[in-house]
């Protein structure tokens, strides 16, 4: 292994251990390569003392494995960590090669005779990753909650969910295994499913020692510092940014017809041709500027009337420029789907590779009965496969998505639709990566692709040892920022967040334990970890702020605080007004063009707001008003009195361009310099906030006051000097009414707003400017810079607080209120006793882990499920598995919904207890998220229906449904363990009847990959 | 038992009456008829949907008892709890057994239930903590880990198919017990708690008791738990962790229980002894006797 000597790195842990204060010792060294460069770091213990003679034990031995390539300073680096039987953390990107690590740590266990486990977070991973375990190492097992094989095996396969429960049940494996991997760790900030992670890295065995493996995360070194202090073994960083393959990131303006570079393969922004692109996108938004508006999925607009589609364009310049194989990433399944269809026309495969699809997909689908054979998703799929195009979604049949799999890595299939799960797991790169779209709708609304998803998806481009370099595509259609771009295209990953939180399954399962205790685990979870980290800074920073705070002097403070609350108060009753006296409703009428407004300055400087009563104004034209429209759909549905207006305006502005071509523009006073350039005002219900479309930058306007005066404007204002002209009638006209005041719309006269709110504040605002007069402090000659220094004083002690606060909510123990809510709904619901003894329910809903355990322990209690059919009880049981959203399902039959009312009513009750006990959940939000619409389908399925008879009845995606159902299977099986424990022999039969009843045909059709 | 005849001497006599006195009241008032014997109908008037759990059965479409003891009822679920019976064993309940047979990978545990229970060599951690599979070499060691006859602590961890209970020891506080007293009382008498381990501090004494009725008092072993509590407690258990494994005579020299110990132990048990005799139930009671004794 010569190879494996490149850069010699030695861990001197004694050359730093001098320093008592330093806690936590570490050394970091950095190798630079000339091109790879990996960072080592290790995380110590408190108080961790090395041994007197690293356990070393194996220098000179042979190392566990060799591979026959040479390996990356990374892997050599992690590697020899494991050598040195200490825990390591790999952070590198997908494609990087972190299973090399996982490998040797396998091959380690192996030869030393110890148990390892490999956990990953999906089912699929962990099939593909048992058959490549299966071919190296022959003695490995699998564990899912589908399927087992072998559970005697030295290493074993399985879920991180399986993980947890073993450690929970204390099986023997707990006891044997020395190693666990945990596969794409960062996994850990998934909302719903993050928390497993914690728990089990908590819960692991204190003697065995842990390989995480996670795409590249900016904070590894905290995780790695939680895992030291929890552990209290030392873990290594080994963190590397390196590609095999440098990737090329290209942008695809919608409409136009080239790729324009925008980040080459040494990460340099190319700012020139991103300016490039934005200009080649500039017709197509300002061309059909209206039809666009509002339809972001622009890759869905197929071509107009007979044109070729941008994606197919984009698919056939691909293939022209030999760029594939190719993956198109699109944020839905649907859009997956239409996307693919567009590509009928193509073909990118010979003769010779269509047969090869064909043996190969008829002899996966060899499995299927013959009637499952003629589903339309099966049958569907093979004529656009033979021609090279794959589609890969969650909502295919396992199965499809499994063959679609096997012919990618191939190379049988040249251009693959998928959606982001794509982007997860086993190794299946592509030369070139297309986004379809930048804005990912995540739940409430569309927004850009996080830097870390960019990476994640990106990181799918260049085969290693095939090809160069990697080509990544974005697609927009929409103007784009460079700073918003480059944030996309070079932003830093996503950092490891915790996402804990508390589960009644977990309480009970720890509280059944003798020792283990729920406050135990938060203790130990990484959230604490974190927010413990937090402190010192906060405290440093509140000294600070103070230090700042009691710094400023100034006399007569009272009564100047005195004068700074009625100006506030004048403030808010002034904007009041100016909110209802302009919002749609009333001033839309009015905003002709060529009528004078007046619009607020921009302030020279945000942080010092002016303390006059008078605000800074200045006048324009308004040139013409449009509606804007949002982002949602219901838009259309508003009346026009609520929706959102936009005025351009013609005023003068200071428009200054800094060196990178970012333009700001501030409004300025008619007769100051600048240029008459052409703003937007917003006009809406809620704030008035500028949404500029003539320039780049986006600030706050507002207007402050209509004119009665109407001017006549030229009708072309691209000219300059028509502008400059327009402005100058401005002028004029303001000179000429300079004595008396320029007219002013009046807003009871003239507006007509007729609003007791609208009254009462005027009338506030007269007597509030008496005050200001009587104010002995107005007439002080330095009142303005007075009150700004108060103002900054006020701000301080504001600021202050909410640190404060911050340190607060840290120091105790996280979860903390939310541990004791809980703990008492559980006492209130008899799962527990007053001492923390689970009772028999509590012990029911302990083994209940793949749906609402509450819930479902109290339906088993009520007993509902005694006296209806098994298919009913299926049925039933369905609503609690199914989470995907159906827009017009069609209702259950009676008895069915009779149930299903059964089941909300149930529900219903608990979470009101929950929330008597001041757990913090929503009960209606909780009570609608058990949603019937696969009811039916899953009673005929039951009832031993074709599969392709149950598609008929939903339209729901068969993969989904298929997942729907084994995920049913498993809450079957728990609730048989859960009525064994009960002594309830008949429902234990039942429910043993109605797993066999289900499990049956393509639903549980075996992995390919077993 | 209402209206039975049975020929008793003095002792039964009480004993009866104090049992049938406690049936009535556990039995609240809102439920009457909540102590059945065996045949004796539970009445579940308007309710449908019954869940007959453990001691109950279906005749004649009727919830018939199987067991004496008190019907308890969980929502829908009715259920009799028999008072006095053998030990019922539940996940995660600690017990105390005697070993009876050292068999291929696991041991035999006596725990006064109607099985014996099984504590697979895989179940416990070796001595040395290291993780690692059992080697055949490991399997003939077994001796050396627990005897015949060894007393042992142990949390129960489930159920194989055929019925027969399998244990665990999660951490280093199960295991072998040494120094000190087994006692044997109806399994009723222990009460289900968070804690079953119990330390007195004032006699240095640890009371172990068993869910199963067996019950150890013993000399105090330092904890060896390694769940983390704090760091300073770490090295300390460092220092007890080498007194407990003797190797050498001067260590087992230090292992040597003082007089002062074995009394304390003798006069604890005793407690035990007497107060099972006289019925009382749970702990909390002996520890509080216990204090007045000493």
């Amino acid at each position: 292994m010569g190879s494996m000597k490149r850069k010699s790195l030695e861990d001197h842990p004694s050359e730093e251990s001098n320093s008592p204060f330093k806690q936590q010792r570490e050394n970091g060294l950095v190798i630079a390569d000339e091109s790879v460069v990996c960072v080592h770091d290790v995380s110590y213990p408190d108080g961790y003392v090395p041994p007197a003679s690293p356990p070393s034990v194996l220098e000179g031995s042979k190392a566990a494995k060799e591979f026959p390539f040479t390996l990356d300073p990374f892997q050599s680096e992690a590697i020899k960590c494991l050598d040195s039987v200490e825990s390591v953390m790999v952070s590198a990107h997908t494609s990087a090669g972190k299973t090399v690590v996982a490998l040797y740590a396998i091959a380690m266990s192996l030869r030393n005779k110890q148990r390892v486990i490999y956990t990953s977070p999906i089912k699929a991973l962990s099939n593909q990753k048992y058959r490549e375990f299966k071919e190296e190492f022959s003695d490995v097992g699998l564990m899912t909650g589908d399927v087992t094989i072998d559970p005697n095996a030295s290493c074993l396969v399985m879920t991180t969910e399986i993980w947890r429960s073993m450690q929970y049940k204390g099986s023997e494996i707990t006891r044997e295994v020395a190693w666990v991997i945990f596969d794409e760790v960062h996994y850990m900030r998934d909302m719903e499913r993050g928390v497993v992670w914690e728990e089990s890295i908590v819960m692991a065995p204190k003697n065995s020692r842990f390989v995480f493996l996670s795409a590249t995360v900016p904070n590894a070194k905290e995780f790695a510092d939680w895992v030291a202090k929890v552990h209290r073994q030392p873990c290594h960083i080994v963190y590397t940014d390196y590609r095999p393959t440098p990737l090329q990131h290209y942008i695809f303006p919608s409409g136009g017809s080239g790729l324009y570079l925008a980040v080459d393969e040494k990460g340099k922004f190319r700012e020139d041709s991103f300016q490039k692109t934005l200009n080649a996108l500039v017709p197509t938004t300002e061309g059909d500027r209206k039809k666009e508006n509002g339809k972001w999925q622009k890759g869905l607009v197929a071509g107009r009337a007979g044109e070729e589609s941008d994606i197919f364009k984009m698919v056939k310049m691909i293939v022209q420029r030999q760029y594939d194989p190719v993956i198109l990433f699109s944020f839905s399944k649907r859009e997956c789907e239409i996307l693919a269809m567009q590509m009928a026309k193509m073909d990118l495969n010979e003769d010779d590779e269509k047969a090869n699809i064909e043996t190969i997909f008829w002899s996966a689908m060899d499995m299927l009965s013959d009637d499952d054979k003629k589903l339309p998703q099966v049958s569907n799929m093979l004529p656009i496969l033979k021609r090279g195009i794959g589609v890969h979604h969650s909502g295919l049949l396992p199965i499809l998505k499994e063959v679609i799999e096997i012919l990618f890595q191939e190379g049988l299939i040249k251009c693959l639709f998928a959606t982001e799960t794509f982007s997860i797991g086993l190794n299946m790169p592509a030369k070139t990566v297309v986004f379809t779209n930048v804005r990912k709708f995540d739940g409430d609304k569309f927004r850009w692709i996080s830097s870390g998803e960019y990476i994640q998806m990106s990181g799918r481009a260049g085969r290693r040892g095939i090809d160069e370099r990697g080509i990544c595509i974005l697609m927009v259609d929409e103007k784009l920022e460079p700073s918003t771009a480059k944030m996309m295209l070079k932003g830093s990953a996503d950092s490891l967040n915790s996402a804990f939180h508390l589960s009644y399954n977990m309480l009970l399962n720890q509280m059944r334990c003798e020792d283990g205790d729920p406050e135990n685990l938060l203790r130990n979870s990484f959230y604490q970890f974190q927010a413990d980290r937090a402190i010192p800074d906060l405290e440093k920073q509140a000294k600070d702020l103070e230090k700042e705070r009691d710094s400023i002097v100034i006399e007569e403070e009272d009564s100047l605080e005195n004068y700074y609350s009625l100006l506030e108060q004048f403030k808010s009753l002034k904007k009041d007004v100016r909110d209802i006296v302009f919002s749609p409703r009333y001033c839309l009428p009015f905003l002709q063009p060529g009528r004078l407004i007046s619009v607020q300055c921009t302030k020279s400087n945000e942080t010092s707001p002016s303390f006059s009563i008078e605000d800074q104004v200045t006048w324009g034209v308004i040139i013409n008003f449009e509606r804007v429209k949002g982002l949602s759909e219901d838009d259309a549905n508003r009346k026009p009195e609520d929706a959102s207006y936009t005025v351009h305006v013609l005023t003068r502005c200071a428009v200054h361009r800094d060196e990178v071509g970012k333009k700001t523009i501030k409004i300025v006073p008619l007769k100051e310099h600048g240029e008459p350039v052409v703003v937007s005002v917003s006009v809406s219900q809620a704030k008035s906030l500028m949404l500029s479309s003539c320039s780049l930058v986006s600030f706050s306007l507002q207007i402050d006051s209509l004119s009665s005066v109407r001017l006549i404007i030229p009708k072309d204002l691209l000219p300059l000097e028509a502008r400059e002209n327009t402005l100058k009638k401005v002028s004029e006209v303001l000179s000429r009414f300079a004595k008396e005041g320029m007219p002013l719309l009046d807003p009871e006269e003239d507006m007509k707003v007729q609003s007791n709110s609208y009254r009462k504040a005027v009338r506030r605002i007269e007597a509030l400017e008496n005050l200001f007069e009587k104010h002995k402090v107005a007439k002080s000659p330095l009142i303005e810079q007075k009150l700004k220094v108060l103002h900054m004083k006020k701000e301080l002690t504001a600021k202050i607080k909410s640190v404060k606060r911050a340190m607060r909510s840290s120091t105790a123990l996280a979860f903390k209120d939310e541990l004791k809510a809980r703990k008492r709904a559980l006492r209130r619901l008899g799962y527990v006793t007053s001492d923390d003894v689970v009772e028999l329910k509590g012990k029911v809903a302990c083994e209940i882990s793949s749906a609402d355990e509450l819930t479902l322990t109290e339906l088993m209690f009520n007993g509902v499920f005694k006296d209806i059919k098994v298919e009913e009880m299926v049925s039933l049981l369905s609503c609690l598995v199914w989470q995907e959203k159906l827009q017009d399902a069609q209702k259950p039959r009676d008895e069915l919904a009779l149930l299903f009312a059964q089941l909300q009513d149930t529900a219903r009750r608990v979470a009101k207890v929950q929330l008597e006990c001041k757990v913090q959940i929503d009960v209606e939000k909780f009570v609608s998220s058990l949603r019937p619409d696969i009811m039916e389908a899953v009673y005929a399925w039951a009832k031993g229906s074709k599969f392709y008879e149950i598609m008929e009845i939903t339209q729901v995606f068969e993969g989904s449904l298929i997942r729907a159902i084994r995920r049913l299977e498993e809450v079957l099986q728990q609730l048989i363990q859960a009525a064994k424990s009960v002594g309830e022999t008949e429902l234990e039969a039942k429910f043993e009847d109605a797993v066999s009843k289900i499990k049956r045909d393509i639903v549980f059709a075996a992995s390919l990959y077993l | 038992m209402r209206g039975l005849q049975v020929s008793l001497n003095q002792t039964q006599k009480i004993r009866l009456q104090r049992s049938l006195e406690k049936l009535e009241s556990l039995s609240s008032k809102t439920n009457r008829n909540a102590s059945v014997t065996v045949a004796d109908t539970i009445p579940v008037n308007y309710e449908d949907g019954v869940l007959k759990g453990h001691g109950t059965s279906e005749l004649d479409g009727e919830v018939v008892a199987t067991l004496c003891g008190v019907v308890e009822r969980v929502n829908k679920l009715v259920y009799v709890r028999a008072l006095r019976a053998r030990y019922k064993p539940e996940i995660g309940d600690i017990i105390v057994g005697r070993v009876i047979e050292v068999a291929p990978k696991r041991w035999r545990l006596e725990i006064n239930f109607s099985q014996d229970a099984v504590l697979m060599l895989s179940s416990m951690n070796l001595p040395d903590g290291i993780q690692r599979r059992r080697t055949a070499l490991d399997e003939l060691n077994m001796r050396s880990i627990f005897e015949e006859n060894d007393v042992i602590c142990a949390e129960v961890r489930g159920f194989q198919h055929d019925g027969s209970l399998h244990l665990q020891a999660r951490s280093q506080k199960y295991g072998k017990l040494e120094r000190g007293q087994l006692l044997t009382v109806p399994p009723y008498l222990v009460k289900r708690r968070k804690l079953h381990f119990h330390h007195i501090e004032q006699y240095g004494i640890d009371l172990i008791l068993g869910c199963n009725g067996f019950i150890w008092v013993g000399e105090h072993v330092g904890a060896k738990d390694d769940m983390v509590v704090d760091q300073s407690s770490k090295s300390e258990q460092e220092d007890v962790k080498s007194t407990t494994y003797p190797t050498s005579l001067e260590e087992q020299e230090r292992t040597y229980t003082p007089l002062e110990t074995r009394q304390n132990i003798c006069r604890t048990a005793n407690a035990v002894r007497v107060l099972s005799t006289l019925g009382f139930k749970g702990e909390a009671e002996q520890r509080s006797l216990k204090k007045k004794k000493g």
